[in-house]
């Protein structure tokens, strides 16, 4: 699977080739700035982009821009935003044309390398990829303001959670130490708490499942 | 009309009554004094009449001395009146008394003859002193002093030959010796020495005319005119219509005394005129700004001074507050009662202060607005001097205060970084160091257990820096940074946004996002609160940050030192910060930070 990293720290971006040559991706180019990350991704025309939002020269949210530039630009390619701090908005931001074929997770993710691969393989499938901190920014936001989430079970939000970050029902199960059986059970008593409609397709329903959390 | 009539008649007089009653102390006593040397002049002048020897073929001429000494009393009074601060009204009752004293010669009262004798010359010098101290009053310049002191000498002393050297002179009884020769020499000397004074005095009023503007000129030139036909007219009108054309002396005598009479009414219309009049009370306004700084009295005793009106009052405008303090820092209300003018002083458009007057002092408003453009900008340095030295004291502190709060900023993270990060930095080293021991768990585990203390020693890393500066200000500013707090809020917080990011400088920015934080963080510690509302919005040039809470109130602003942090921030950006917070009804803390951008 061919990638294109865009990260400026140097160790950093050695680290990443590392790590995806070990998981089986091809690094294709890397970039030290948005605008060398959006030639590279022109020229080679990469299944997924991995970028960190903060890059030179302004160092303020040239990732991110460049991020939403490929997405529109490129629909075959996935994009993978890597921060030091997430936020809610930016996630907002990043899912708000479309969703799938997207992830936004901090940077320290990388270290739990199985993980970090796994969720990069989703989103270049076209799957989504959350964050937990933010995912749990969410769910208390939620969970403050709209009485139906606050009233599910602690197992339910956990699995309410999960399905936020992009997991599917196997995942979910396999962290959960449940059966596929039961997290099923659960997720469609999550929608019917939620008044969400009943869809099987994992990507649709992270989309689902973000937008509910995210109503104002 | 008929109807309004009557209650038009008594507003005006309670309006009178009114500016009677608020005329300051001082004035009212000027008033008495005046009218005291009224009642007197009216004596001496009746005390004259009574002992002038009227009925004779002289008559005419003798009633002269007391109509003039009316005029003059009349004139001088009405000056000294009108403008207490110039004293040509003195001057010119002062000449009243000399032409008095000249006057009791023609009595027969042995004393009133003998001053009479005496003062005989004394109308000619202080004619000379009126012509040279117009239009203040003072003397100005060593040649005008030493030519009225001249002209005095000149009228006192060298007079005296003529009654203490002539057996036959006005006064036999005051003869010395009998010398007509020595008396003849004195009275040239009198002549050429008063000539003189004469001359000098005309020279310098010459060049007065000649530096004088054009509106001055227009006062100067037809008062100087008048006061060379006086002289002249004085001087050579025995000789010309005398002896060339053959007048009696009487009708000579009422030629001068008419004359005279004209003197003191053409003074009294110059200084009323004012053209003039105002430079010379403008001079001394001019005198106190190049005084030295500390030698200076206030600018309201100048004021007083300059404009005669003892009960001004200067004040200071403060644009910050929208209103007016006296002297003392007092704030006052700039209600314009009756009876006190005020004259707004403005310097390049913008109000520094006020100047507050007695209407019925001030004639002319011209003058009180002309003398607040002359001390426009020493009443903005004296406001300045003012807001400086108290505002210095502030600085100061406040400085200290920033200071320390950066000292104990730095403190805190060092603190953090020891007892946290480091710590768990060594615990991480010793269990990689194990990890190569081998031991029970597996390899896997044990690998997995370093990554994940690693992972929360970043994590707190991470919180660390986020503290210190907020990755969502840096990236996007002001609102990405206050929602991203709001979002991770344990209490339901509404935040109301209306402010672009990038709409201030990020100076402002980082400030009202650590207002927020600090506000936030409060309000989850102490308030128990139920829900909160953060609001950021721009109004003009101001960034408007507010939040509230339901909470138990009772925050006090001078208990917390996040508070009083908070306070000093926003006062180095010349914001204001207010608090209110009574027991059981909330907490809301309003800060305003100019934003100008």
């Amino acid at each position: 699977m061919r990638v294109v990293i865009g990260e400026d720290e140097a160790l950093l971006r050695r680290g990443l080739e590392l790590v995806l040559g070990d998981g089986g991706f091809e690094v294709v180019a890397t970039a030290a700035d948005a605008v060398e990350l959006e030639r590279a991704v022109a020229e080679h025309r990469p299944r997924l982009v991995i970028t960190d939002i903060r890059m030179p020269p302004s160092f303020t949210d040239e990732g991110l821009v460049a991020a939403a530039r490929i997405r529109a630009g490129f629909p075959g390619t996935a994009v993978m935003v890597l921060s030091q701090h997430v936020q809610r908005r930016y996630a907002v931001e990043l899912l708000s044309d479309r969703a799938g074929g997207v992830g936004y997770l901090l940077k320290q993710r990388i270290a739990d390398v199985r993980t970090f691969v796994g969720d990069l393989r989703e989103v270049a499938t076209g799957g989504t990829a959350i964050d937990p901190d933010i995912v749990a920014v969410m769910l208390a936001r939620a969970r403050l303001a709209d009485s139906a989430v606050g009233a599910l079970t602690a197992r339910q939000q956990e699995v309410l959670a999960l399905m936020a970050e992009g997991r599917s029902n196997a995942s979910i199960a396999a962290r959960l130490f449940l059966t596929e059986k039961a997290v099923v059970q659960h997720t469609s008593r999550i929608y019917d708490a939620l008044a969400l409609p009943v869809d099987s397709d994992a990507h649709r329903r992270v989309l689902a499942v973000l937008q509910y959390l995210n109503a104002d | 009309m008929t109807q309004t009539g009557p209650a038009a008649t008594a507003l005006l007089r309670n309006t009178l009554q009114r500016v009677r009653a608020e005329r300051s102390p001082l004035r009212r006593s000027l008033d008495r004094a005046l009218l005291t040397i009224l009642a007197t002049g009216l004596g001496f002048t009746l005390l004259l009449l009574a002992l002038l020897p009227l009925g004779g073929p002289e008559t005419f001429a003798l009633l002269l001395f007391p109509i003039n000494l009316i005029v003059y009393l009349c004139a001088g009074l009405l000056a000294w009146f009108h403008r207490p601060s110039n004293r040509m009204g003195a001057l010119i009752l002062l000449a009243g008394g000399a032409l008095f004293l000249s006057g009791a010669g023609n009595t027969e009262i042995p004393l009133f003859i003998l001053l009479g004798t005496v003062a005989a010359s004394l109308p000619l010098a202080v004619f000379i002193h009126l012509f040279l101290a117009f239009p203040s009053g003072t003397l100005t310049g060593r040649a005008a002093k030493m030519v009225v002191a001249t002209a005095y000498a000149t009228s006192i002393l060298l007079q005296l030959p003529s009654y203490l050297l002539l057996a036959n002179g006005a006064m036999p009884g005051l003869t010395i010796v009998h010398e007509p020769e020595l008396a003849v020499l004195g009275e040239h000397m009198q002549s050429a020495v008063g000539g003189a004074a004469l001359v000098a005095t005309a020279a310098i009023l010459l060049v007065r005319l000649r530096r004088a503007t054009r509106s001055e000129r227009r006062v100067l030139a037809p008062l100087y005119g008048y006061g060379v036909f006086a002289i002249v007219v004085i001087l050579f009108s025995t000789r010309f219509f005398g002896a060339m054309l053959g007048w009696d002396g009487i009708a000579v005598a009422v030629l001068q005394l008419s004359v005279l009479a004209g003197v003191p009414i053409a003074f009294a219309l110059a200084v009323l005129r004012g053209g003039v009049a105002r430079t010379g009370e403008l001079e001394e306004l001019g005198a106190w700004l190049g005084a030295a700084g500390d030698e200076k009295p206030a600018i309201a005793v100048a004021l007083a001074r300059t404009l005669g009106d003892p009960s001004i009052e200067v004040w200071f405008w403060m644009p910050g507050h929208g209103a007016y303090v006296d002297v003392q820092g007092v704030e006052v209300t700039a209600d314009v009662d009756a009876g006190r003018g005020l004259e707004v002083v403005e310097l390049d458009g913008r109000r520094i202060g006020a100047i507050s007057y007695d209407n019925a002092l001030m004639v002319e408003p011209e003058l009180a607005r002309t003398a607040g453009r002359v001390v426009a900008i020493a009443l903005d340095r004296e406001r300045l001097t003012a807001e400086l030295r108290s505002s210095r004291r502030d600085l100061q502190l406040s400085r200290e205060r920033l200071v320390e709060a950066a000292d104990a900023e730095r403190r805190r993270i060092a603190q953090d970084l020891h007892d946290g990060l480091q710590v768990q930095l060594v615990l991480l080293a010793l269990e990689a160091q194990q990890l190569g021991n081998g031991g029970g768990a597996s390899l896997d585990e044990r690998a997995t257990a370093l990554r994940m203390g690693i992972d929360a020693a970043a994590t707190e890393l991470r919180n660390l820096v986020h503290s210190v500066m907020p990755a969502a200000l840096v990236q996007r500013g002001l609102s990405a940074a206050a929602e991203d707090l709001v979002d991770r809020m344990p209490i339901p917080t509404v935040l109301e946004l209306d402010v672009a990011d990038g709409d201030c400088p990020p100076v402002v920015e980082s400030i009202a996002y650590f207002v927020v934080a600090e506000a936030l963080a409060n309000a989850v510690k102490y308030s128990q609160a139920r829900s909160i509302a953060v609001r950021l919005h721009r109004q003009a040039d101001d960034l408007h940050i507010e939040v509230l809470d339901d909470g138990i109130g009772g925050a006090r602003p001078s208990a917390g030192a996040g508070l009083r942090g908070m306070a000093e921030r926003i006062d180095v950006l010349g914001g204001s910060l207010a608090v209110a917070s009574e027991p059981g009804r909330g907490t809301r803390i309003k800060v305003e930070v100019p934003c100008g951008s």
